[in-house]
Formats: structure tokens, sequence, C-alpha cells
């Protein structure tokens, strides 16, 4: 008997999204579905231009589609309002993102701070907390340094540190390792991996990195502007090359 | 995320150095020159403050104390009987020519003063006495135009001398001797000119020609009589003009002289045009500097904005982010200018060149300037942040 199938972590049914006028219309998402489960690491792959980002920013809720539903965790985000779309970022969702986006006039663990600082715990509870990740993404003792002063992977880490130093439920990371080498590379999807695995939570990657299409449970694969096929076989998985 | 915001902040030091600079020019550019205006204003009626008295009576067309239009003696007496008045003293306040011993001439204030009670007599002489004005061809001078006055005298053995006149010196006002027994202190008045002291009858003959000389009254009230009660029934009594002698700028009442003199040269000269525009200038510049570098550090700093934005930070918070950052700029670069205005101002004091007078109220508004600075630097970053969208953090 197969374990039951857990529950769903994002759902996207039907969303079109459209960028520029009448006139000029270009069409990122057309009627895209999408579903990923908790306790899962999905990456969404697939050509430049078929519409991953926006898909991502759409689950993030950074963007809203012109049509269709989205659901994250059990919340509806299409009709929510910026401010409760914020609010719902604040509270459910980690970013890891492809230039780090690491502040570099702030030292490593005031930038792993800020997640929880927006969130408006205390000062030093956040500095407690972010101290404790920092440790666990394997840089103790380069707290009070400045991102530049990190090497790629390192500051990967860092932005790790902070995506999941409130413990957020969804975690979206977008080419976190189009900047970095193989190994290095490796070594940060690991890490993700490690870091994520839970019951409760959900990884969303957009990658264009074959090399680390191993370390995902399902791939779902894009063009233009819709999930065109999803791939869950581990056999395909430790050898694709979508 | 404001102790952030300020690590971000002091985290860019060359942005920081250069926003500083920019507010801290503003606002030594704003409280220097609104200084200066105010020493200078504070000139125009100076002989209010180097003349002491209660109460001046004027002719009634008098706009301002520098510009006096001669009563006649007999007022003297018609003010004497107004119920109310202690004593009346008249003074004369003239410029005329006096000429140096090296030939030049050089434009004097002519003060003359009551020879009984010295009513309107310097408050400190630094050399001398005032009981020798009642000797024959007698004046006292004042140290900077002693100073001034000295480079135009020849010394014992015929050359030029470059020392201040002392007691004893001599020069001559229409060709009258006046010889110096005392060297006072008072202030520098606006026309520039030294202020020379005699007695209201000498004063009389040093302006030969002029058939009326009294310039002014300085009246005391009788004990209980408030100045402005006084003022009131010397006008109603004898129809002349009578003015409190009130300096304070800040609390003058509307029978003050100096007010009206500061007034008449507020709105007959170019002087509040002059420093306006210059204080302008230093609004306008600080502006433009600091909106521009505040303006570029946002601009420098709007993907981690936009990174704030999309893991959760309300525009609400990134504003008080912004206004932490602009108003702490504005707190320090406000902190310096002041503090080197208050330098400079006080190597001018020391050097008496320009006048420098820096009022409590100047430093607020520049204060309340700078701050609107910040202001409005903040405002054109939070705007450039509120355009950017959350969505822009994935696209690289």
């Amino acid at each position: 008997m197969s374990p039951p199938t857990p529950p769903i972590a994002v759902r996207a049914s039907g969303v079109d999204m459209f960028f520029g006028t009448p006139d000029n219309q270009v069409v990122a998402l057309k009627q895209a579905d999408f579903e990923a489960r908790r306790g899962e690491l999905i990456m969404l792959v697939g050509p430049s231009g078929c519409g991953k980002t926006t898909l991502l920013s759409v689950i993030a809720g950074t963007l809203t589609p012109q049509a269709g539903s989205v659901e994250v965790f059990g919340q509806r985000l299409d009709g929510l309002g910026q401010e409760e779309l914020t609010s719902f970022r604040r509270k459910n969702l980690g970013f890891v993102f492809q230039s780090f986006n690491l502040i570099p006039t702030l030292s490593v663990i005031e930038n792993v701070m800020v997640p929880l600082l927006i969130q408006g715990r205390p000062y030093d509870e956040a500095h407690a907390r972010a101290g404790a990740i920092i440790e666990k993404v394997g840089l103790k003792g380069r707290e009070e340094g400045r991102p530049n002063a990190l090497s790629g992977g390192q500051q990967q880490r860092v932005a790790i540190a902070r995506a999941l130093v409130h413990e957020p439920p969804l975690l979206i990371c977008d080419e976190p390792t189009s900047a970095l080498d193989k190994d290095t590379g490796a070594q940060i999807m690991q890490m993700v991996r490690d870091l994520s695995r839970s019951p409760e939570r959900c990884v969303v990657v957009v990658t264009h990195d074959h090399r680390i299409f191993r370390f995902a449970d399902r791939i779902a694969e894009m063009e233009d502007g819709r999930i065109s096929r999803v791939v869950d076989d581990p056999k395909l998985l430790e050898t694709a090359h979508l | 995320m404001y102790r952030l915001a300020l690590n971000m902040l002091f985290g860019d030091r060359a942005k920081l150095a250069m926003l500083l600079c920019g507010l801290a020019f503003s606002a030594l550019l704003m409280a220097q020159q609104s200084s200066v205006f105010f020493g200078i204003m504070s000139w125009t009626y100076t002989p209010m403050v180097n003349i002491r008295a209660q109460v001046w009576v004027s002719d009634p067309m008098v706009e301002q104390v520098n510009d006096a239009k001669p009563l006649r003696d007999t007022d003297l007496s018609r003010v004497r009987s107004v119920d109310g008045v202690a004593w009346v003293a008249p003074l004369h306040t003239s410029f005329v020519q006096a000429r140096m011993q090296d030939g030049n001439f050089k434009l004097i204030t002519l003060v003359g003063i009551d020879a009984d009670t010295f009513a309107g007599a310097p408050a400190l002489l630094t050399q001398g006495r005032i009981e020798d004005l009642r000797l024959p061809d007698t004046v006292i001078v004042d140290e900077w135009g002693a100073s001034l006055m000295g480079r135009m005298g020849v010394g014992p053995d015929g050359k030029p001398r470059s020392t201040p006149l002392k007691v004893g010196d001599t020069f001559e006002i229409n060709d009258i001797q006046a010889r110096i027994v005392g060297i006072c202190k008072v202030k520098r008045a606006f026309t520039g000119g030294p202020f020379v002291y005699t007695t209201y009858d000498r004063a009389k003959g040093y302006t030969l020609g002029a058939r009326r000389t009294l310039s002014f009254m300085l009246v005391e009230p009788q004990k209980g009589v408030t100045p402005t009660e006084l003022c009131g029934r010397i006008e109603r009594d004898t129809g002349l003009k009578a003015w409190t002698s009130d300096t304070v700028i800040w609390n003058w009442g509307e029978r003050s002289l100096a007010r009206n003199t500061f007034w008449w040269f507020w709105t007959n000269t170019g002087i509040p045009f002059s420093f306006g525009t210059a204080v302008l200038l230093g609004l306008f510049v600080g502006i433009a500097i600091s909106g521009q570098t505040f303006y570029s550090f946002v601009l420098e700093n709007l993907k981690y904005f936009a990174a704030i934005k999309a893991m959760g930070a309300g525009m609400g918070v990134i504003a008080r982010m912004l206004f932490v950052q602009a108003f702490t700029a504005g707190l320090i670069g406000f902190g310096l200018g002041a503090g080197m205005a208050q330098g400079i101002g006080r190597a001018m004091i020391e050097k008496g060149m320009p006048p420098f007078v820096m009022y409590p109220q100047i430093l607020w508004a520049t204060f309340v300037l700078v701050l609107g600075i910040s202001f409005v630097s903040a405002i054109i970053g939070i705007i450039k942040v509120s355009r950017v969208d959350a969505a822009s953090v994935f696209r690289g």
C-alpha cells in the first residue's frame, strides 16, 4: 500500500497573466495550472520567457493575475489587497534570490535578521535566532562580517539562512545556483533540501540548472505560459536533462 | 528595522559624507547669513543701545533713530510739564565731518548730551572721566573710532601713526578743536562712523549754522509710571512723538523706536532681499545636494528595498526607515552646520566685523528648515521606492 499523498500546499488554477497594453500584449501565463504538495521540493523549469518567474511571482503574491485562482496553504491570494498580500508574504514566505540581494552595508547577521524585524520581533530575539541559523548554514564566526567579504556560495548560504530564519511554510527560490559553480551549487541545493525538508513546508525552485534537478521531488516543465508536463519518476529525475 | 535603517545609512560612508556636507553647508549658510543679517540690522538702532533712556521724544515725522528732525529747545519745557515726567534731557545727534591731523576727513556721529545730568552718556569708559566733558573743547571718542581715527593721525615724529587715539589727542570739527578726554566702549553703528560724545551746548557750537539742534529729548518717567503710559501722555499733551527704548528684538512694543528703525531699514533698503536670497540659496543648495544624494542612496539600495518589500515589509515600514535615515542625516548635518556657524560667529565677534547676532530663534528656524530638507529628501526616496514592484526582485 502506497503512503497517502501529502496535502496540497500551493495550487494555481487557470491563471492568466498579461503584460503591456491591449495593442501590444505579451502573454506570460495562459490558463496555467500548478500544484505543489507539502513536504516536497518542486522545481519549475523551462526555456527563457516561458513564464517561470511570472508564475513564481504569482505564487509569491508579488503579482496579481488577471484571471484564475491561487491558493497557498489554504489561503486564496486572488482578491487580496496589497496590504493583505504583504502581510501574507511576511508570515508565510521565505525567499532565496538569484543575485542573493544581501544588503552590503549590513553585517551578515543583520541581513539574516531582516525577516524577523519586518515581523516586528524584538531586536535581541531576532539577533539570537539569526545567530542560531547562521551556525546551521556553517557560517559561525562570520556573523559580523559584511556579505561582500564572503564567497558566492557563502553569500547564498546567508540568503538561505535569511529565507528560513522566520520558519516560513513556503520557500521560494529563484535560480539559487545560477551564480555558483557546480560543486557549490550542489552544496547549496543539498542545504536547501536538508534545512527545508519538513512535512509542513513546501519549496518551489525556479531553475535553468539541470545539474540540480536530482534534488527535486518533482519537476514541472513550463512552455508558452503553462505547465506542459510534470516529472516525478525518481529514475528520470536522477538523469534529467529536460 | 530602524536600527538596520541607520546601519544602512552609516554603512555607506561616501554617500553619508556627501549628504552631511550638503546639509551642513546649507545649515551653515542659513544660520550664518541670518545671524549676519540680524547683526547688521541690530546696528541700525545702535543709538538706542548706546544712549540709554527710558523714553525718547522726537518730532512727529521721525521714522527712525538715524533720521532726526530737529525740535525747538522750548519743546523741552513742554515735555517737562507733562504729568509723570521725572526729568527731561536734550540730545543732539548729527553726522559731521571731523578733520584729522593728516588733513583727512572722517564722518562721525556727534552726540551732544546734557552737561548737568550726563543723561545719555556712554556706560563704560576705558580711559578718562565723564566729568571732564565739562572742560572746554572736550569730547569722548568710542574705542573703535579711536582706533580708526588714530590711523589718520600724525605721530610726534611727523609720520603717520598706527596707534589708536588716546586721552589728550586732538582733531577738529568745523574748525573747532576737539580734545579727547575719554575713550568709551559702545556698540558700533550701521552708518560706520565713530561715536563722538560732547555736551549738548558744545555740539551746537560744532554744528554752526543749524537753527535747531535738539534732535531728541531723553525722558525719565516718575516712579510708578510706565514708559508706555508716559509716551501716551506726552503725545497727547504736546503733539510730539514719544518712543520707548525697548531694543529686545523679540519683545518690541508698538512704541519702540528700535522696531520702527528696524522696519524702516527692512522696507527701504535691499538688505533683507540680499540676505534673504543667501538664506534661500542655502535652502535650495541643501535641497539640491541632499535631495540628490539621498535619492542616489535610495537608487543604489532600490533592489534591497524591493527585496524587503517582497519579504513582507509594507510601504509604511519602508517610509519610516527612509524618514529615520533622512532625519538622522538632517540632525547631524544641522549640528555640524550650526557648530561651524557658531565658530565663524565667534571669530567675527572677536574681530568686530561683520556684525553677528545668532538668536536662538535663528537656530530653531535653521533646524526646522534642515529637517524640511530632510523631509523633502525622504519623500523623494519614498516616492521612488513606492513605485518599485516587489516582483522586480525575481528579474535578476
